[in-house]
């Protein structure tokens, strides 16, 4: 992506700046984001993934400033367009929310309000920006929304009971596409739909990106799914960004040991064999001990990597890793090289 | 034709508007039809001590006959159903919109405000109310139909209040609020367009149930004498009867009507009650 910024490719249009969000807890602060950096232009796609609890929702979340306590944005920066979200009047934040930057919320089943009509819920985002919109033009854009996720305009007069999981989840991205997004933050937008649901969803909002010409940055749990979706992944543990690269690069060769391992843990269907995941836990969030916080789980974990936190850096191309491999190797060496011991 | 009727019915079935339902209604409507249609068929002057013959038990001419005043107990009836149905429902509307605002205000500021509301609302709901109604209908100079109203609607909040409170509570967490918020509603769009239409089943349901107590709390401070008494209601004919001791006389048709219209407008409140906590709370709509 820098790379892109240097061919004066286009400014970005998202840029995070060491955003740290901390909950409070009895035994002290859980940093569930600790110190992510990343940038977005326009079009682009950024898949976040990580497993549960490695900070992917509460960063979401922070995207939106929608952090509630004990939740809270210990520092860092959210430009969007050059403008702070984090620092803005809440006057302005309305405004920014949903005409600048919208979330497509993890669950759709519970993001609709289950006694209001669909065209009341579509119409009540468009008249919290624009309050005189006319009737008429109002059931005009609804109509089209809804025809641009692929749903039928008679919908409109229907409850959310009345829907399937899929039509929610199409309802909910024209929700959140209806006053044109510069970016759009999906949260896991597939959660408990089918798989054939699921391909369905990620294409409309695909359409839907492409058509506003929005930055996505599409968080979630399946490789597959982000795989097939973004340009660049972004890997997520205990609330630091470990790799960042182009999709194509960070499948046929992870740099940060975790990616690979993850990667490792997905079912093949050209090489048949016994499914791996990845030993032990991760750490707890509160008081993490000095060094890498995957080094306790890392197959190529050394001594260095057990005091000193690794920073994310390049490791080549448009690619960076948070690992104390590199700089000095040029690629992950091959998994027998190290101990090994930690495997099953 | 019988499928209309089916259609109809299943309908009916489809948005679980149980026979229940119907049925508390139509006694309602019974009741108001009453109200409505009753003083084209009465002379209101026989509502007036002295316009006949005192103590006359039924007869075809006066089919519920007079009391030992010489009012005509079927014109009293007539004109006082209305009065007290009209006392029931402004207590249940000010008490009903009190409860909704304080319910409102508490649960979505939180803070010492909701800390006042529902320490003032807890303290209230554990004193019975007509103790201290009595206290303040008897220190009134002036009584009317419309300051009794308002006297019981003083103590009709609370229930209101605390159910639409805890509404408040358990609706603002949920996910869609959230997503509101995160597609830039302000706080009072979430309050008004979002949280509001979750809690209407609520109000509905307390409403029918605050003016059926409102009703209960009129008729005990008239019963007991302390209502307006140059006003016709039927509070205050049980409190004639009761001053002529009309049951150990055996004038039944004195006391006896007033009771049987009270008695129909609490059985019409509690069943359309019931019938709109199915119709709200579809758990219970499909309990044998």
């Amino acid at each position: 992506m820098s790379e892109g910024e240097a061919n004066g490719a286009g400014a970005p249009i998202l840029v995070v700046e060491d955003l740290r969000v901390a909950y409070d807890t009895l035994a002290g602060p859980a940093m569930a984001v600790d110190g992510v950096s990343f940038s977005l232009k326009a079009g682009e796609r950024l898949g976040l993934i990580g497993e549960s609890g490695s900070g992917k929702t509460t960063m979401a979340m922070a995207l939106l400033r929608l952090i509630r306590a004990p939740g809270r944005i210990v520092k860092g920066r959210v430009l969007l367009d050059g403008r702070d979200i984090l620092t803005m009047s809440v006057g302005e934040l309305r405004e920014a929310r949903l005409r600048d930057i919208a979330l497509v919320p993890q669950g759709a089943m519970s993001s609709l309000n289950p006694v209001m009509l669909l065209e009341e819920q579509i119409a009540d985002g468009i008249l919290a920006h624009a309050p005189r919109t006319p009737r008429a033009e109002l059931a005009r854009r609804i109509e089209a929304l809804l025809r641009g996720v692929g749903l039928d305009p008679s919908v409109a007069r229907k409850y959310p009971h009345q829907l399937s999981g899929g039509m929610k989840q199409r309802a909910v991205m024209a929700i959140a596409t209806s006053m044109r997004p510069r970016v759009i933050v999906a949260d896991e937008p597939t959660s408990a739909l089918d798989v054939v649901v699921q391909r369905q969803v990620m294409q409309t909002l695909g359409r839907l990106q492409g058509g506003l010409g929005a930055a996505v940055v599409l968080i979630g749990h399946d490789m597959g799914l982000i795989a097939q979706f973004a340009d660049v992944v972004g890997v997520m543990y205990a609330g630091k960004l470990v790799e960042l690269a182009p999709v194509e690069e960070i499948i046929a060769a992870p740099r940060h040991p975790y990616t690979r391992l993850l990667i490792d843990s997905l079912p093949s269907i050209a090489a048949k064999k016994r499914l791996i995941g990845i030993p032990g836990l991760p750490p707890r969030l509160v008081d993490l001990p000095p060094g890498c916080s995957f080094a306790a789980r890392c197959p190529y974990a050394f001594a260095r990597c057990r005091t000193e936190t690794p920073s994310l850096q390049s490791t080549g191309g448009n690619r960076s890793a948070a690992c104390h491999l590199y700089p000095e190797a040029q690629a992950l060496p091959p998994l027998g090289a190290a101990s090994g011991e930690a495997r099953p | 034709m019988s499928g209309g009727l089916k259609g109809l019915r299943m309908k009916l079935a489809e948005r679980r508007i149980g026979g229940v339902l119907i049925l508390g209604l139509a006694i309602l409507a019974l009741i108001v039809l009453f109200s409505l249609v009753g003083p084209l068929f009465v002379d209101a002057h026989n509502a007036h001590v002295g316009a006949m013959t005192p103590r006359r038990p039924p007869s075809f001419d006066h089919w519920l006959g007079s009391d030992s005043q010489g009012r005509d107990m079927l014109t009293l009836l007539v004109y006082g159903t209305p009065n007290t149905l009209k006392m029931g429902l402004i207590a249940g509307i000010i008490g009903v919109g009190l409860g909704l605002v304080f319910g409102l205000v508490g649960g979505s500021l939180g803070g010492a405000i909701d800390t006042v509301i529902r320490v003032v609302a807890d303290a209230l709901l554990t004193v019975p109310a007509i103790a201290i109604l009595v206290i303040i209908a008897g220190n009134l100079d002036r009584m009317s139909t419309n300051i009794m109203a308002l006297v019981v609607a003083s103590l009709s909040w609370m229930f209101t209040t605390r159910t639409i409170r805890a509404q408040v509570l358990s609706v603002r967490e949920r996910a869609y609020i959230e997503v509101a918020r995160a597609n830039g509603e302000s706080e009072w769009e979430i309050l008004f367009r979002e949280i509001m239409p979750n809690l209407m089943p609520f109000a509905v349901a307390s409403f029918v149930g605050t003016v059926g107590s409102a009703i209960l709390a009129v008729i005990s401070l008239e019963a007991l004498g302390l209502g307006a008494l140059e006003e016709t209601t039927l509070g205050n004919t049980i409190y004639w009867s009761q001053q002529s001791a009309a049951i150990l006389r055996g004038y039944w048709w004195w006391w006896g009507p007033p009771i049987v219209v009270i008695a129909l407008i609490f059985l019409g409140l509690f069943l359309t009650s019931v019938g709109f906590d199915r119709f709200a709370n579809p758990r219970l709509a499909n309990r044998a």
